[in-house]
């Protein structure tokens, strides 16, 4: 890479606006998904009870299984966001900073 | 080429699968099960698919890229699917329904981690990846650090991942195929490994995609056939489902809470980090991501892949359950000895026939062969081009290699792969392989990962601190795992494990990021000055794509 183009990018304004704000979407979306996942692991050594209580005091569906059930649902509903995120602003953003860098 | 291909096929292929045909419909039976005629048609009409399909593929192989990528060619939903397939082995479809069937609710431990891995690779991985690389994940480590020496250590970090991963797949195949077809398992070995070989050698990363896909759709709609099919046995009752599994099993009400299989802290975080971080430093896998054209198509093949592991793993968790209600108790499928007819991993199998009869029985067995066939290819491909592209190519020939020459070298080693793990398969016919699937994961996670990460993230990173973390993975895990109780205790025969947990990754990985992080911050040579200072342009492609070709 021309040490020139090098750095344009890295004094372009989008350039940072787009790392950042992809970086702490990806970093907080990652954290809330193995935080749950660690969350169902440890409560399945420390508090099984929890996990084995039935939802519904009168139905037999358990908390552990919502919960399994429930970060799936979370994956995917995360997975569309981020590909939502990324058509709708990542992707403008890197063609914008193409045309600010005429590249 | 053609000529060879058909010496190739007539020579080894038609004999071994006639006389094996031969031996199956004269013997019937040798398991005790019966023959299954709807599975062995079912087989032979996807082998003769995949080779229609690898014939076609040979005559559109001609560069490097060509082999070790489909020409960047493939599409994201395709490779979606294909990503999906390299997931659902056999050990996931077979193996965690088994585990869902034992154990109940722990199973959710690995239901979730499977699907959570692949957002790892979605948000931190699959768009930089294929910014900066071109054949496999080495190319990304090597991109600013000393070529030859990261290239040997992601070599062998591919190999040690793919060969174990890929004998573990063969002796289970033969196991399985030995239960489903009555085949001698002599014999099913023998015909994944020649079938694999030939898929590798002459069709490359497109043939092996393109079957990859076909048998995820398959799966795919066996596993829904399967899940519905349970769910309208109970009309669509979840809470019936539960009750009735609770009520089924030996173990009661205690499958629908933790506890029966993982009791310890340590144990369930490595199992965590094995799945979450483990699936991200497969090679085969990470190879996939080199198969479409650009970033934007990585992100969809991730996308998808995540819809359909998601969706797929939710369906094991009923598939599971089912098979504890309509399998565990029926007469028909308990051996003489107790238990099932051909173990656990049988139990999906069975349930199919409760669910549709012979005909379903037949193509949830052909289903599951192709699995181990698809998986098997793509594990040996990605050994392959760890062999021909980062050690023959970057390590020997310093980047300049002939074509001619490369893909040689890669179609002799996908030759030896083949012969090699055929004949190691037969030796430990009956052996507990779950070791060697335990050895492939924990390094994928304590040695491809996190040197691939911090390569991508860390600018600090430098060649001295890459190679003491990777070797440093390495070793731990190794020796953790040799002292562990799988090894130490089950194959060894000593009373006591050195080492107290079977899973080491979480002591592995740990032992890596150390590692490469002292030796990295304390190198003080004119090369780690460099290699820190070309962290920019680095960063600058995996975040927008190659610039330069855009000028």
């Amino acid at each position: 890479m021309l040490s020139q183009t090098k750095k344009e990018i890295l004094g372009n304004k989008s350039f940072h606006k787009l790392v950042s704000v992809r970086r702490r979407v990806s970093w907080l979306f990652l954290l809330v998904l193995l935080g749950s996942y660690l969350a169902f692991g440890l409560m399945s050594v420390y508090s099984p009870a929890i996990l084995a209580r039935p939802v519904f005091s009168d139905g037999v569906v358990p908390v552990g299984i919502v919960m399994g059930y429930a970060i799936l649902t979370l994956t995917f509903i995360l997975t569309l966001v981020y590909v939502w995120l990324a058509n709708s602003y990542f992707e403008p953003l890197e063609r914008k900073i193409m045309a600010e860098l005429e590249l | 080429m053609r000529v060879w291909l058909i010496t190739f096929v007539s020579a080894v292929l038609l004999p071994a699968t006639d006389a094996e045909a031969a031996t199956t419909l004269a013997s019937g039976s040798g398991t005790g099960n019966e023959l299954n005629i709807t599975a062995i048609a079912m087989f032979f009409v996807f082998i003769a698919i995949t080779l229609v399909i690898t014939f076609w593929a040979a005559s559109r192989t001609r560069t490097r890229s060509d082999f070790y990528a489909a020409g960047s060619s493939i599409g994201g939903l395709q490779n979606g699917l294909a990503i999906a397939g390299d997931f659902m082995s056999a050990a996931t479809f077979l193996g965690v329904t088994a585990l869902v069937y034992s154990t109940g609710m722990d199973a959710m431990l690995f239901v979730i981690g499977g699907t959570l891995g692949w957002s790892v690779i979605l948000l931190l991985v699959a768009e930089r990846l294929r910014n900066l690389g071109q054949y496999t994940f080495s190319d990304v480590v090597a991109f600013r650090l000393e070529r030859k020496p990261v290239r040997t250590m992601s070599a062998i970090g591919s190999l040690a991942v793919a060969i174990p991963y890929l004998l573990a797949q063969m002796v289970g195949a033969g196991a399985l195929i030995q239960s489903l077809f009555s085949l001698p398992y002599e014999y099913a070995v023998v015909l994944v490994g020649v079938l694999m070989t030939f898929y590798v050698t002459f069709g490359g990363m497109l043939a092996t995609t393109w079957i990859q896909t076909i048998k995820a759709v398959l799966l795919l709609a066996g596993g829904t056939i399967i899940g519905v099919g349970v769910m309208v046995m109970l009309k669509f009752n979840f809470s019936a489902l539960l009750t009735a599994a609770a009520e089924a099993h030996p173990k009661g009400e205690a499958i629908l809470a933790p506890g029966v299989m993982f009791t310890d802290t340590i144990t369930v975080i490595s199992i965590g980090l094995a799945f979450v971080f483990g699936t991200a430093g497969l090679p085969h896998v990470l190879m996939r991501f080199f198969t479409v054209p650009d970033a934007r198509q990585a992100r969809r093949s991730v996308a998808y892949a995540i819809g359909f592991i998601g969706y797929f793993q939710s369906l094991i968790f009923i598939i599971g359950l089912g098979a504890v209600v309509y399998v565990s108790n029926n007469p028909e499928f308990q051996a003489a000895g107790g238990g099932l007819i051909g173990g656990v991993n049988m139990a999906a199998v069975h349930l199919s026939k409760v669910i549709g009869g012979d005909l379903f029985l037949g193509f949830i067995s052909a289903v599951a062969f192709a699995t181990i066939l698809a998986v098997v290819s793509g594990l040996t491909l990605s050994a392959a081009a760890a062999v021909s592209h980062d050690l023959y190519a970057n390590v020997i020939r310093h980047g300049e290699s002939d074509r001619k020459t490369e893909l040689r070298i890669s179609r002799v080693t996908t030759l030896v792969i083949g012969l090699s793990t055929m004949a190691l398969a037969i030796l430990l016919e009956g052996e507990n392989v779950a070791v060697l699937a335990l050895i492939a994961l924990a390094i994928a996670a304590s040695v491809n990962f996190p040197v691939m990460f911090l390569s991508m993230y860390w600018s600090k990173l430098t060649t001295r601190g890459a190679l003491a973390g990777g070797y440093a993975g390495l070793a731990t895990a190794l020796v953790l795992v040799l002292l562990g109780p799988t090894v130490w205790v089950s194959l060894l025969g000593f009373d006591k494990p050195v080492f107290p947990y079977a899973y080491p990754t979480l002591f592995a990985m740990l032992a890596n990021l150390i590692f490469a992080f002292w030796f990295s911050v304390s190198d003080r040579s004119q090369r780690a000055l460099a290699e820190a200072e070309s962290f920019d342009a680095q960063w600058i492609q995996s975040e927008i794509g190659p610039v330069q070709e855009k000028l």
